[in-house]
Order: C-alpha cells, then sequence, then structure tokens
C-alpha cells in the first residue's frame, strides 16, 4: 500500500498530464471518427459508384491492416517524403481519428440498415431530397439504434490511445511505465494505469447508458421485451 | 373537368418479368379513382412508378401537363403527389403531429405555426383527436397510424393521393375509419387513386374502377356495371373469389 502512496505522491502531477493527454486524444480521435464515419457510411450507402468505391476501399484497407503501422506511416512514414510533419499529438489524433473513421463508418451503416426502408419512401414521397431524408428523418433514428455499439468503439479508442505512447506521447500508459522503469514497481504503476483506465470505461458506459435511456423514443431501437 | 394526372403507356420489367406491360389512363380533377385486381398484378408497381419511387421502363406520367419521368429534379413533382402506403411508413422519432409538420416545414419551408395550423387541420379531418397528437406512432393502434399517414399526405396539399391498399394491414375493426377517413377526402374533393379491395368503398366513392391484371387494364368503367357486370371471364373469377374471401369472413 506504501508503494501506491509513494507513486501518487512522487508522480502524481504526471499521473494526471498522462490522463488527459489520453482523454485528449480520444476525444478527438472519436470526434474526427465520428464526423469521417458517419460520411464515409453514406457515401457507402447512397453515393455513386466512385463514391462507394473509394468508402468501400478505405474501410477495407483500414481495417484489414494494424493501426500501429498506420501511426508509423502517418508519424514516420509521412515526414520522411518531406511533405508534411505532424507533430507526435497530430498524428496519434489523426492516426486514429482515421482508423476509428473506418470502425465508426460500419457501425453507422448498420443503423441506416435497421431503419425500414418504408420511411425513406415515405419521405420521398412528401418531396424531400436525399439530403433531406437523411438529416431529417434518418440522422435522428440512426444516433438513437448507434449508441449501443458507438460506446463500444469509445471504450475501445480509450484503450488503443496507449499506442500513442509508441510516438512518444507521455500519454497514461507511457507515464505508467516511466514511473515503473524509475521505481521498478513496475506491476504497481501499471496496475494504477489500469485501474484509471477502467474507472474511465465505466464512467464513459453509465454517461452512454444514461443518453440511451433520455433519448429513447417508443419503438425505435430494440425495445425491451419480457422473455 | 381538368385532367390532373395521364398514365400514357407505362411499361416496366424487373429483370425479365414484366410487371407493367403498357398501362394507361387518366384522372381528373376531385375524382377518386379505383384499382382492383389479383396480387402480382403489377397495382403495387404501378403506384410506385407514378410518383417515380420506382422507374418505370417507358412511358409518361403528365400531372398537370408536365411529363415527369423526363424532370431532372423529381423530388419536386412528388411534392404534388401524395402517398399513402399499405405500412403507414410513420416516421418512428416524431410524434403524430411533428410526422404532418415535417413535410410542410422541411419541404415547403413553411414556418413551424403555419405548419402547426396545416398539420392540426390534417389531422382533424382524418378523425385523429387532439390527446393523440403528441403521442409516437408506436404508442397509436393501425388505424390510427394509418389516418396520421393520411394527414400526413394532405398536409402538403397535393394534387392527387395514391393509395397503396391503404387498410389490407389492418385489422377488420379498424378498417372502417381509415375508409370513413377516406370518404371524408372524397367529399372534400381530393383526388384520389386508390388500390384497394375494399368493394363498398369503391361501389360508394369511386367514380370509376380499373381491373389490372398481368400489367394491363383489362376492363374499366363505372364501379356499378365493373361489380355487377364483369365482361371478362378475368374479372368475374375476380370478383366471386373476393365475394367468396368476404363471406369467410
Amino acid at each position: 500500500m506504501e508503494v501506491y502512496f509513494v507513486i501518487f505522491q512522487k508522480f502524481g502531477k504526471l499521473l494526471f498530464l498522462g490522463v488527459y493527454f489520453t482523454v485528449f486524444i480520444t476525444l478527438c480521435a472519436v470526434i474526427v471518427g465520428l464526423v469521417l464515419g458517419f460520411t464515409l457510411s453514406v457515401m457507402r450507402l447512397y453515393g455513386s459508384k466512385p463514391l462507394k468505391f473509394i468508402s468501400t476501399t478505405y474501410i477495407e484497407f483500414v481495417r484489414g491492416t494494424p493501426i500501429i503501422v498506420q501511426l508509423f506511416i502517418i508519424y514516420y512514414g509521412l515526414s520522411s517524403t518531406g511533405l508534411v510533419r505532424f507533430t507526435p499529438m497530430q498524428a496519434a489524433i489523426i492516426g486514429m481519428g482515421l482508423n476509428s473513421a473506418a470502425y465508426q463508418a460500419e457501425y453507422f451503416r448498420t443503423a441506416f440498415l435497421a431503419i425500414p426502408t418504408g420511411q425513406t419512401e415515405a419521405a420521398l414521397s412528401l418531396g424531400m431530397t436525399r439530403f433531406k431524408v437523411i438529416f431529417f428523418v434518418l440522422l435522428p433514428q440512426i444516433f438513437r439504434v448507434v449508441i449501443p455499439s458507438w460506446t463500444n468503439e469509445l471504450i475501445a479508442l480509450t484503450q488503443y490511445s496507449s499506442l500513442a505512447m509508441i510516438l512518444t506521447i507521455m500519454e497514461l500508459t507511457s507515464v505508467a511505465k516511466y514511473i515503473g522503469s524509475k521505481t521498478f514497481f513496475y506491476t504497481q504503476s501499471f496496475a494504477i494505469a489500469g485501474l484509471i483506465y477502467l474507472l474511465f470505461s465505466f464512467f464513459l458506459t453509465r454517461l452512454m447508458m444514461l443518453f440511451e435511456k433520455r433519448l429513447a423514443i417508443p419503438g425505435i431501437s430494440a425495445a425491451k421485451v419480457r422473455m | 373537368m381538368k385532367e390532373v394526372l395521364q398514365v400514357v403507356d407505362l411499361k416496366k420489367a424487373y429483370q425479365k418479368v414484366e410487371v407493367l406491360k403498357g398501362v394507361t389512363f387518366n384522372i381528373n380533377e376531385r375524382e377518386t379513382k379505383v384499382i382492383i385486381g389479383p396480387s402480382g398484378g403489377g397495382k403495387s408497381t404501378l403506384l410506385y412508378c407514378i410518383n417515380m419511387l420506382v422507374k418505370p421502363d417507358s412511358g409518361s406520367i403528365i400531372l398537370d401537363g408536365v411529363d415527369i419521368t423526363r424532370e431532372r429534379k423529381i423530388y419536386k413533382a412528388r411534392q404534388k403527389i401524395g402517398f399513402v402506403f399499405q405500412h403507414f411508413n410513420l416516421f418512428m422519432h416524431l410524434t403524430a403531429i411533428d410526422n404532418v409538420r415535417i413535410g410542410p416545414i422541411r419541404v415547403k419551408s413553411m414556418s413551424r405555426s403555419d405548419a402547426t395550423e396545416t398539420a392540426s387541420e390534417a389531422l382533424k379531418i382524418v378523425g385523429i383527436s387532439e390527446n393523440l397528437w403528441s403521442h409516437y406512432p408506436a404508442q397509436l393502434s393501425g388505424g390510427q397510424q394509418q389516418r396520421v399517414a393520411i394527414a400526413r399526405a394532405i398536409a402538403m396539399s397535393p394534387r392527387v393521393i395514391l393509395f397503396d391498399e391503404p387498410t389490407s394491414a389492418l385489422d377488420v375493426e379498424l378498417i372502417g375509419e381509415v375508409l370513413n377517413a377516406m370518404r371524408n377526402l372524397t367529399i372534400k374533393g381530393v383526388t384520389m387513386l386508390v388500390v384497394t379491395h375494399e368493394i363498398d368503398f369503391a361501389l360508394d366513392m369511386a367514380e370509376e374502377i380499373l381491373f389490372l391484371e398481368n400489367g394491363i387494364i383489362l376492363e374499366k368503367g363505372p364501379p356499378k356495371e365493373i361489380l355487377t357486370n364483369p365482361k371478362s371471364e378475368r374479372l368475374k373469377r375476380f370478383l366471386s373469389k373476393l365475394s367468396k374471401d368476404r363471406k369467410e369472413l
């Protein structure tokens, strides 16, 4: 117990910084992924052939390669070409955002497919353009359907943000490793990091469940039926 | 009388199956026409083609003198063609009144208060009482849902409303309220094209019945003539089957 106390006393500030970076990377990446992912899903479902092709290829490539490879390419690969040079933080957010977009695109696509086609037909029959159908009829329902799977992505991304350590960012895992190397209390420092991740996920899950409850509308998404 | 809609030699095939083999008819202002015919005869396809939810292969659909099959911005023509679906297709995330308001607000750019007025009027015509206006579709009975769907169509004040078997998904005791709402529309002079097997409705309300069989209009005429004095063997058989089914109910 004493060990934990010492770690907190000596490295409390650093741990706090680690948590800050972890949260920051996760939130930025999830927002990049949300916007891009939604766009990709619309492209794949309603786009012209070339748009569909671009979207499908993108999703295929990103899901088919390890995120660590993607981060290396964005950080080291691109800078070696001399065209662009990202800071580690930029590279981490862009890399994880682009990665998350591919997964979120598929979550959104699933949600789109869950809305009965009759509603699209009805919206079109009122004289709505495709854009209006998507934004005024489908989107409000999709967000409700997508929440459970989206929570999944949010939590996964929280853990994946630990990969930012390979880009030398002092996020939580990186901090834990540093503390371990300074004190040789590896187990304890990683246990602390793990516990913080757990609390963070727990908090996010409750938050999303609250949203789910608040936004619930009878008849949309899996209604609770006693079986 | 002014012609609202003309359908000229409309053809549609799915893969190699010809569903519509050249359908021609027209509807005048304030008229109600009823389409009957066996399932698989192309009734639904015909309605879906008229507002271009399904693209016809050839032929014309002329709405107020304009061939809408050649229209690039088809959504503009669709504003003038109401559609009532077999399975209601209400927007699940909107309350009854919002389902009716969304068209005027989002498509006609009406102000919220004007749209509310239009929507309330439409809901009153179909007999949805005010205490149901804030209910979501899942909280309404099938008959109520279909009447809200009818209100949604009339709130756009279309030139013609297409009904695709509006009562066939309903329990028997709920059919009456929907048919009454439709009768109200006929009386108000709304132009309607109705696919239905409710013979009593056709008899009372329709100017003309079209018998669509195997992709063509085999017979047409005033309801009394069609129903009591069918010429073709096909129609005779269809009508006798229909009355037999009704007796079994």
